[in-house]
């Protein structure tokens, strides 16, 4: 089919907000960062730091990566099914509802609304809206997929259908709630339960917005970049449904040494461990579809952000199983060790996947060659230092902290105070903010060579704009 | 072991059997083929 056929009309829109909101997401980081290390910079009520970080959090995944989602998600299945979306007029109203979604967030959490259930923290208003938002998304990419010319699924469409069923699934359960007033609602499972359910949603969120759209993207934008295939379609098959098996009872991973049953952390430690096996299923079959193309590394600036995009999934499917034995979760559990293993996930993984595809799609969805690919090296240098800079110094830190927790006397008395083990932290804060920093200038760079190319780029059939890769 | 219990070990063992039926179904050799087309077809999606 014609690719002019194709509605690229609404990817443009949800090109352009989510990088946005991507934009809000790590300048909100920046300000919290800068607020642990120096407490004045909070202004109470509004901009403090309980009420800034949510925002940053819901921001950066619902915000920045969702909204990639509904960009790519809306572009691939066109592509991969060989027919135009089912739905624009939908795909529209999905666009404005999802900007006031996420604007309705930020102003209820900037007033204090929360459920206090992380990453679930708006009130139920919003519940109802995120789920009219999911079902209309789902609903216009699955019938999209129902009406394809294309026999063949691709294993993106495998990954995009599970995190359509996944997130609703976990969304619905973990949402069960019982309002009382117009902002404020009673979890409708109580304890343990709760705790359990809470992050059996944490965890699985991970899974089906943080792991298996990026896997989508990345399968999808890595042979389209390279121009060779994947190096096995039937492997990828395989890890995809071993991923999808092994997340579900991996939740319980949070609440280890806590009052929720013993089998159940046993159970989600055994899972967590075999998780590894799906996990580096997609790494190796990324690496093995470089057979004979590694040159690219150095002369396709999207190819290095895909590889080491899945490296940082391959390393954080490692540390994450790790976390997730007893032995070394007494250690590094409440530490800034953990976020560190975050960022290493957002900031690496899902972010650097992330730029690639926006980078991949602008040029094709606006009909112009790349403004700068130097401006694309740079940022990819500068978000990899900052990354870098902002885990490491966290990672360091959490080490430090641990060890001064646990630290004792000979009479068995704790050798550090609290406060003690705080001042501490100090330093690794302060680099942790400058990583961050460098990550924004990168971020404006970015958004600073997609405007001039929409503005000032070279005009090029789509399929011309495609040959600027290199 | 409660009913419960036994519920859960059977869902979990269920899946199990489901995921190895798949692994055998995508190994299988009359499928060798069949199962690489998706990949070549994606690069050409114009
Ligand atoms: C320059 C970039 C960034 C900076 C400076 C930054 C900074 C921060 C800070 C200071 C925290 C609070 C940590 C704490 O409570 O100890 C945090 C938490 C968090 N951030 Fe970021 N962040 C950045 C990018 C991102 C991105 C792009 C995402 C998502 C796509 C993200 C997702 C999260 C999440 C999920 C948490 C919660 C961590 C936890 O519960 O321990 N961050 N970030
Ligand atoms: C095999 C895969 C993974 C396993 C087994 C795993 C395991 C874990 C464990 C055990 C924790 C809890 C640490 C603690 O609080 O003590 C954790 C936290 C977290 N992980 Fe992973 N991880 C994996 C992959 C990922 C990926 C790919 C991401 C993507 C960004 C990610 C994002 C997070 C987040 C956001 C949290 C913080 C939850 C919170 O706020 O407490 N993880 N992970």
């Amino acid at each position: 089919m014609k690719s002019t056929e194709y509605n690229y009309d609404i990817v443009r829109s949800f090109v352009n907000w989510s990088v946005l909101w991507g934009l809000v997401a790590v300048l909100v980081g920046v300000i919290v960062s800068f607020q642990m290390v120096d407490p004045r910079l909070n202004f109470p009520p509004y901009l403090t730091f309980g009420r800034l970080r949510p925002i940053h959090t819901n921001a950066g995944i619902y915000g920045w990566g969702v909204g990639v989602i509904f960009a790519t998600f809306i572009y691939m299945v066109q592509r991969l099914c060989r027919t135009p979306l089912w739905s624009p007029k939908l795909a529209r109203f999905q666009l404005w509802f999802f900007n006031a979604t996420i604007i309705a967030s930020a102003v209820t959490l900037l007033m204090g609304y929360t459920t206090s259930k992380e990453y679930h923290e708006m009130e139920w208003p919003i519940d109802v809206m995120v789920v009219i938002l999911w079902v209309v998304f789902a609903l216009n990419i699955i019938m999209t997929i129902i009406k394809r010319r294309e026999e063949h699924m691709y294993i993106s469409l495998w990954y995009m259908m599970a995190s359509l069923v996944g997130v609703a699934i976990l969304y619905l359960v973990n949402a069960a709630a019982v309002p009382v007033s117009l902002f404020k609602s009673y979890s409708a499972f109580a304890g343990t339960n709760d705790a359990n359910v809470h992050w059996w949603f944490g965890h699985n969120a991970v899974a089906m917005a943080l792991t298996a759209p990026p896997l989508a993207m990345f399968y999808y934008f890595l042979p389209k970049s390279t121009g060779v295939p994947i190096y096995s379609h039937r492997l990828s098959i395989i890890a995809f449904w071993s991923l999808l098996f092994m997340y579900l009872w991996t939740g319980a991973h949070h609440l280890l040494w806590t009052p929720v049953p013993d089998w159940i952390q046993t159970l989600a430690m055994g899972f967590s461990v075999m998780l590894i096996a799906p996990s580096w299923g997609s790494v190796i079959n990324g690496y093995l579809s470089m057979n004979g193309q590694w040159h690219q590394m150095r002369e396709n600036y999207l190819v290095k952000y895909l590889i080491l995009g899945i490296t940082f999934y391959g390393l954080q499917t490692i540390q994450g199983p790790m976390q997730a034995i007893r032995t070394f979760s007494a250690f590094i559990h409440y530490t800034d060790w953990v976020p560190a293993h975050i960022h290493m996930g957002t900031m690496g993984w899902v972010s650097m996947i992330c730029f690639a595809s926006i980078y991949y799609l602008v040029p094709r969805i606006y009909g112009k060659k790349l403004f700068s690919i130097p401006l694309a090296n740079l940022q990819f240098w500068l978000i990899l230092v900052g990354q870098l800079t902002w885990s490491f110094s966290l990672w360091i830190a959490g080490v430090l902290q641990a060890g001064m927790w646990t630290a004792m006397n000979p009479d068995g008395s704790l050798t550090y105070t609290f406060m003690e083990t705080m001042v501490e932290m100090y330093p690794y804060w302060w680099i942790r903010s400058i990583g961050g920093l460098i990550y924004f200038v990168g971020v404006v760079v970015f958004i600073y060579n997609l405007v001039m190319t929409v503005r000032h780029g070279e005009i090029a059939s789509t399929e011309a704009a495609a040959e600027g890769r290199a | 072991m409660d009913l419960a219990s036994i519920l859960y070990l059977g869902v979990t063992f269920g899946l199990f059997v489901i995921f190895v039926l798949i692994v055998l179904r995508t190994y299988s050799k009359k499928r060798k083929d069949e199962g690489e087309i998706a990949k070549y077809r994606m690069l050409d999606d114009e």
